[in-house]
């Protein structure tokens, strides 16, 4: 990275805080908890509002200044393969009524499914109940959830750019149908940095079943400096974190020998850094190895849910084998923003054909599974996070890269279908009980007050204080921006 | 990576931020009055190459130092003294080589007394094969190069690294840039010759491809032809980011913002890029086998395609006369063969049945061999023709007896015995051809020795299917001998052959078993036949004729590249040739304006800005004319972007900060003189020779200055922005990981082939293999080479090599970041390919003389390049002595001295 970042010591941020430590972190380069040169020009104000035109200045136009930003973390569900709205939250008797039947929507539509020979309409082969006080549909697949909806606010209508996971996975997590552009969690951390300064900013916790659709690619900081990429915590494994601590077939180099080796290391460095002359980044990789060291003992603690209660465990679906990987890492989830990481990544679902939310065959047959695994879990996770209080500062997201079908592929399943899906949201900043957008009466194309991942990233960011069109990086000759040059705030959800 | 600097360049500690804030705001000011005075083309980087001599100054010979010296002088900056030689040494053999300096050839340098040290040192790197390994893996940043797909079905590209070896070839044999750009962009077409121009052509195939949307997703679905306008987009970045330091992307929905690149221009580039995909494309040392070999596959594309022209035409008309003449006659040979003995397991009983044939009736095993025996005394056999057939007694009639009257005949075998039953001769077959295969299940697989492949029918079950096995030679049934032939069918679930009847023929060439539509046709009188018909026949038997022949070719060597013609995979399939390339409004699919065609920028002065293609010279005439505009001596835009980017990776910043922008939004030139000074004089006196260029910039004296500057020099130029000293720079990860293998003494430095996998790696759920970088083993044989020949996973990078910066191929990378972070820490001081290098450096130093503290000492010379200082030595030493060795070097692997190049 630049050294105008490392220069960014002097940062004053509102809900960042400031201090010494703060200050350090932010000349580390990102650290564990860097902070956007963006973030670093606004709060100086020296180039605070101006022009706006992206060919003036560019680069290192602020972040708005926040009106005390409602959110601070961020935990967003992640239902990958494109999970099936219709069969789950956007009820359609029109499906019923013509079920079997020839899909026409009229005016002479051109109907296509991308992988398939479009078939013929299928109604949800599971029932949709009005559930809460706010009167949402949700399937009975969706039991628990159902019984929170009176504290969501639903996005009924988004809509993609694409039928294909690979570009829509892209879309919905960076902004751009291509690699390389940093994801959400990425620009958040590169805007507001860390809450703590001994875990990561932005965690990842795939299905131990496998990473999503793109693999590590829809959790890239992209052009952003490294420290900003998702840390993928695997809690299935022995060893959750890479390179976190010593191989096991190095073990004589650690104990003793390895705080030894750290203070000999520090030694040798403060020797250099005498012989070499000021220069920050000797004295933060210093800083680093001394933080490294906190991260080792920090990291470990909060992957250890055996302290939690046995209430707490049942509550999440630990106790039963269908619940319990989604469970543990909603779980995690919950210690992790607790204990001050930024932004956490929940994923349901592997890439692949099979086990997630691509229901190509039959939504007779793949859906509910998927469904039971993180009902229960999702809702505990909200629950949890209002006994504790932590909904207060913590927005919930859960999402998809995009929808399904009215009609059918092979008889059962259905394909993909960008032209609707539904997402929704719920915790801090969020109206509770609100609903935006409609889609049409088959729920393949959204038609009024649409969503686009554009949309949701911008009202994610705003919610976090950070105006979408602010948040700027210039790179290969562009000012980039998560939301492209799109991108609306959705107010209907905003409480 | 590659951001705009100009608010940041290498700014001491302390300078005030307000500073450096100013500069940007005036660098804002200067271009906002550039836009609005001088317009659009008065652009610095679309000018014409301007070449002054370099200014004169008293006592300065060499000419880069003439130009940078000059604006030092006229500034007041006093420069940085000349760095020490071992610093010198450490920073131009990491620069030219990514290795570290040994300790001999310290020690031998800093004894040179002799004028010309320095540059029989440059020489030296530079004749090393290990410069080309260097400088590959920049322009592999550049390219955005890695060996996978990306995106949802990030699968293995086989043969990605014959481009890899391209490059460091090309750098090591100091190819001249324009052949270079050339060989990249059009080397098919223009050195048709050279087959290591061929896998030049890897370089716009290099970026991220979209398999879902270009090869499994319908053809004529809109997401089909997105994908493919997104997919030129990324090879027209690619070549105009890398040679021409251009972002045409910009334009792809409206005219560039900042630029003068109207969307006609960036279509205009598309067009160029029309008639190809990226494929494993297909070449030979030798080019007429090349040529032999496209010229099939063209054939079989037209054929794939239905193309009239091709099977309307006399040549096929004649071929299909020919080959029906032969038949004539040799169809009505085939015999029934009358079985003299005919065994199966697992309770079957035969039926013989009225039609010669036989019927399996009784148990049902699973998997069954039938083996029949015929005694044919005088017979010469040259084919046996293998009729299955339905009845009414089996599974959905049959002919199988699988539940739904399939079967999987897994292998046909044969073989000659004597009275005795002993063996005489084994049947060799020469092809085997059937009415219908099912699909995955072709009759071959009946020949090919595999038991788990065969050949089945399914979806046509219930009706009669044949298959031809032609024997490699004829077979003479002299009297006493017996014909045994074995049906083996393995496959389960009963898959096994319910009703069939053999014939036998001895002609020449036994006709082949006709699929029933082309039966039908061939059973009418030619004049009879409509033009479908006569198509199909032709385009059937053209078809299976350019197979065999392709099949006899020798096996082609492969790169993953740009290609028109290559081998059909999916859906992907070659283009009929350049496709149509429409302006897209708002870059909207819907929203088709225009055909474009082939063409570049317009800006650029003294340039046509499209190109003069014959009608019908295919698309390679395109791609030719790009490449003479990228190289023309007039394109000013490419030579400041080439000499540019060698200074970039010298200096740690180019001349012009962005080295992938030269457009409004990038950074303006430090030096505009300099820069085309230097792109002049690399394009006329060293004819694009690149260690030329290297050899010109590091044996300059603001390449020996130091990195310690005094305070004066700092102070008077702050962002080092007329180079008073030389910046210090963190190894990038490839630098890290070679130099501590050197240093361990397990560096392999065997060149080139297959990337070598530093991961452990399994099949996954879908498409995409499960990447475990944990459990690789990094003392095998795999783990020793350098890093340039490491295999690129593109959405599973190495964690090690992110964590230093190195781009995982998702974006083209100009300028990389140089990062210091806690992950990087956690990298260096945990991952076990550094624990393990510590362990293999402490156990070669121990096979050596002295004391620990000398054995530190050497230590620090091979990692630091210099001797550590007393209190340096001291602490490692006291280390080591209380924790070993390996750990001290553990702890010299991971500091500052050794991280750093001063």
């Amino acid at each position: 990275m630049n050294e105008g970042f490392l220069r960014g010591g002097h940062a004053r941020i509102e809900g960042v805080g400031q201090g010494s430590r703060r200050a350090f972190l932010a000349r580390l380069g990102g650290g564990l908890g860097g902070v956007g040169l963006a973030a670093v020009l606004g709060a100086d104000g020296l180039l605070a509002s101006g022009s706006g035109s992206a060919g003036t200045a560019g680069v290192g136009r602020p972040v708005a200044a926040p009106a005390r930003p409602r959110v601070r973390r961020v935990i967003q569900m992640f239902m990958n393969g494109g999970a099936s709205q219709m069969d789950l939250f956007d009820y359609k008797p029109e499906l019923e009524r013509r079920a079997g039947q020839r899909f026409d929507p009229g005016a002479g539509a051109l109907v296509e499914a991308p992988t398939s020979e479009p078939g013929k309409v299928l109604k949800p082969p599971f029932a949709l109940q009005r559930r809460g006080a706010s009167g949402r549909w949700v399937s009975e697949l969706l039991p628990h959830l159902g019984a929170c909806v009176d504290d969501m606010a639903f996005l009924m209508a988004m809509q993609s750019r694409t039928n294909v996971h690979g570009p829509g996975s892209y879309l919905m997590n960076t902004g751009f149908l291509l690699p390389g552009f940093p994801c959400m969690g990425a620009w958040v951390g590169y805007a507001l940095g860390s809450e703590c300064d001994n875990l990561p900013g932005f965690v990842v916790l795939p299905d131990a079943r496998g990473l999503p659709y793109n693999a590590r690619g829809n959790f890239s900081a992209g052009f952003l400096p490294v420290t900003h990429q998702g840390t993928i915590i695997q809690s299935h494994l022995e060893r959750p974190v890479a390179d976190l601590a010593l191989p096991k077939s190095a073990a004589h180099l650690g104990g003793a020998a390895g705080e030894d080796a750290l203070r000999a290391l520090g030694a040798i460095n403060r020797l250099h850094r005498e012989r070499a002359g000021d220069d920050t980044r000797l004295q933060a990789r210093i800083e680093a190895y001394e933080l490294a060291a906190r991260m080792q003992l920090a990291a470990p603690e909060a992957l250890d849910i055996r302290s939690e209660s046995e209430a707490t465990r049942r509550l999440y679906g630990l106790d039963d084998p269908a619940t319990e990987d989604f469970g543990r890492r909603c779980l995690l989830a919950r210690r992790l923003v607790e204990r001050g990481v930024r932004f956490v990544q929940v994923w349901s679902g592997a890439g692949g054909p099979s086990n997630n939310w691509d229901n190509h065959k039959s939504i007779v047959k793949e859906l509910p599974p998927m469904c039971r695994a993180t009902d229960r879990p999702a809702a505990a996770l909200l629950k949890d996070l209002r006994a504790r209080g932590l909904l207060d500062d913590t927005l919930v997201l859960w999402n998809t890269e995009f929808g399904r079908m009215p009609f059918s592929q092979e008889g059962e399943g259905r394909d993909h279908n960008g032209g609707a899906f539904v997402g929704w949201m719920a915790g801090a900043g969020v109206r509770a009980g609100a609903s935006v957008g409609e889609t049409d009466p088959w729920g393949w194309k959204a038609e009024r007050d649409i969503t686009t991942p554009h949309d949701l990233h911008a009202t994610v960011l705003h919610l976090m204080g950070i105006d979408h069109e602010r948040l700027v990086v210039r790179h290969n000759g562009a000012d980039r921006r998560l939301t492209d040059v799109h991108g609306h705030v959705v107010r209907g959800v905003v409480a | 990576m590659e951001k705009n600097r100009q608010w940041g360049v290498d700014a001491p500690v302390g300078a005030a931020v307000g500073r450096w804030l100013g500069l940007a705001a005036a660098h804002a000011v200067a271009m906002g009055l550039a836009c609005a005075a001088l317009g659009a083309d008065a652009h610095w980087a679309y000018q014409r190459l301007e070449r002054r001599p370099p200014p004169s100054v008293p006592g300065i010979r060499h000419p880069v130092d003439a130009f940078i010296e000059s604006r030092l002088r006229e500034a007041g900056v006093p420069a940085a003294p000349e760095a020490t030689r071992r610093e010198w040494l450490r920073r131009v053999t990491f620069d030219l080589t990514g290795l570290a300096p040994t300790p001999l050839e310290l020690e031998a340098f800093e004894a040179d007394a002799r004028p010309g040290a320095h540059e029989r040192v440059v020489d030296r790197l530079l004749a090393s094969p290990r410069h080309g390994e260097r400088w590959a893996r920049h322009w592999m940043d550049a390219a955005h190069f890695a060996e996978t797909h990306g995106h949802d079905q990030d699968r293995v590209r086989t043969h990605a690294w014959p481009y890899r070896d391209y490059l460091v070839r090309a750098f090591n044999d100091d190819v001249p840039y324009a052949r270079f750009v050339k060989e990249q962009v059009a080397g098919d077409v223009l050195f048709p010759e050279r087959p290591e121009a061929t896998a030049a052509l890897g370089f716009a195939a290099g970026g991220p491809w979209d398999e879902s949307s270009l090869r499994d997703i319908r053809e004529d679905t809109t997401d089909r032809q997105v994908g493919r306008y997104v997919d030129r987009d990324d090879m027209v970045s690619t070549v105009m980011g890398v040679l021409a330091s251009t972002t045409v992307q910009c334009a792809r929905c409206h005219d560039h913002k900042f630029d003068p690149v109207p969307q006609s221009d960036y279509y205009a580039l598309q067009a160029v890029f029309a008639g190809v995909e990226r494929a494993h494309r297909e070449y030979y040392p030798d080019p007429t086998l090349t040529r032999r070999r496209r010229a099939i596959r063209s054939d079989l594309e037209r054929v794939g395609r239905k193309d009239a022209a091709l099977l309307l035409g006399a040549a096929a008309a004649e071929e299909v006369k020919a080959w029906e003449g032969d038949r004539q006659g040799a169809e009505a040979s085939w015999k029934v063969v009358e079985w003299d003995r005919a065994s199966a397991g697992g309770g079957v009983a035969w039926r013989r049945m009225a039609d010669g044939s036989l019927l399996a009736t009784g148990e049902n095993p699973e998997r069954n061999d039938y083996v029949l025996e015929w005694r044919s005394a005088g017979s010469r056999v040259t084919g046996l023709r293998m009729e299955v057939l339905p009845d009414p007694s089996l599974p959905q009639k049959g002919p199988g007896r699988a539940v739904n009257g399939n079967l999987h005949l897994s292998e046909l075998k044969a073989e000659v015995r004597d009275g005795s039953g002993r063996t005489l001769e084994v049947v060799r077959f020469a092809r085997a051809t059937a009415s219908h295969e099912q699909e995955g299940w072709r009759v071959a697989a009946a020949l090919d020795g595999d038991e788990k492949t065969a050949w089945g029918i399914h979806p046509r079950e219930g009706e009669a299917h044949a298959a031809v096995f032609e024997l490699a030679a004829p077979v003479e049934l002299s009297p006493g001998r017996t014909l045994v032939v074995t049906l083996l069918q393995r496959h389960g679930g009963s898959h096994t052959i319910g009703r069939f009847r053999m014939q036998w023929t001895g002609v020449d060439c036994p006709p082949e078993a006709l699929p029933p539509r082309i039966a039908a046709v061939v059973a009418k009188a030619a004049t009879q036949r409509s033009d479908a018909e006569r198509m199909e026949v032709a385009a059937w038997l053209l078809g299976a004729r350019l197979n065999r022949e392709l099949a006899s070719l020798p096996q082609p060597l492969r790169v993953y590249a740009i290609a028109d013609v290559f081998e059909p995979d999916g859906s992907l399939r070659p283009p009929p040739g350049p496709r149509e390339v429409r302006v897209l409004r708002r870059g909207d699919i819907g929203k088709p304006g225009e055909v474009a065609r082939p063409g570049a920028m317009a800006c650029v002065a003294g340039l046509p800005s499209r190109f003069e293609v014959p009608e019908g010279a295919g698309e390679g005439a395109r791609r030719a004319a790009l490449a003479a505009w990228l190289t023309s001596k007039d394109n000013g835009l490419a030579w400041r972007s080439a000499v540019n980017r060698a200074w970039h990776h010298h200096f740690g910043r180019g001349i012009v900060a962005t080295p992938n922008d030269f457009g409004r939004m990038g950074a303006t030139p430090t030096q505009p003189e300099l820069l085309d000074w230097l792109a002049c004089w690399f394009r006329d006196e060293a004819g694009g020779s690149m260690k030329s260029l290297h050899r010109l910039l590091v044996t300059s004296a603001a390449y020996r200055r130091s990195s310690r500057p005094p305070e004066a020099t700092v102070a008077a130029d702050p962002a080092n922005a007329l180079w008073s000293r030389m910046p210090r720079q963190r190894l990038d990860a490839e630098c890290v990981r070679d130099a501590l293998l050197q240093a361990s003494g397990r560096l392999d430095l065997r060149m080139g082939g297959p990337g070598d996998m530093q991961f452990d790696m399994k099949p996954g759920i879908h498409v995409t293999p499960r990447v475990d970088y944990t459990v690789f083993d990094v003392d095998s044989a795999a783990g020793a080479r350098r890093s340039v020949y490491r295999f690129l996973f593109r959405t599973l990078p190495d964690p090690f090599f992110e964590a230093l910066d190195c781009p995982a191929g998702d974006q083209m990378v100009g300028a990389r970041d140089n990062t210091v972070t806690v992950q990087q820490a956690l990298a260096l001081w945990n991952n076990a390919f550094v624990v393990r290098q510590s362990g293999w450096l402490a156990r070669r130093l121990e096979r050596e003389p002295g004391d620990t503290a000398a054995l530190v000492e050497r230590a620090c010379v091979l990692l630091w390049g210099r001797r550590p200082d007393v209190a340096e030595r001291e602490t490692l030493a006291d280390h080591a002595r209380r924790h070993g060795l390996e750990s001290a070097c553990r702890v010299l692997a991971n500091s500052n001295a050794f991280v750093f190049v001063e």
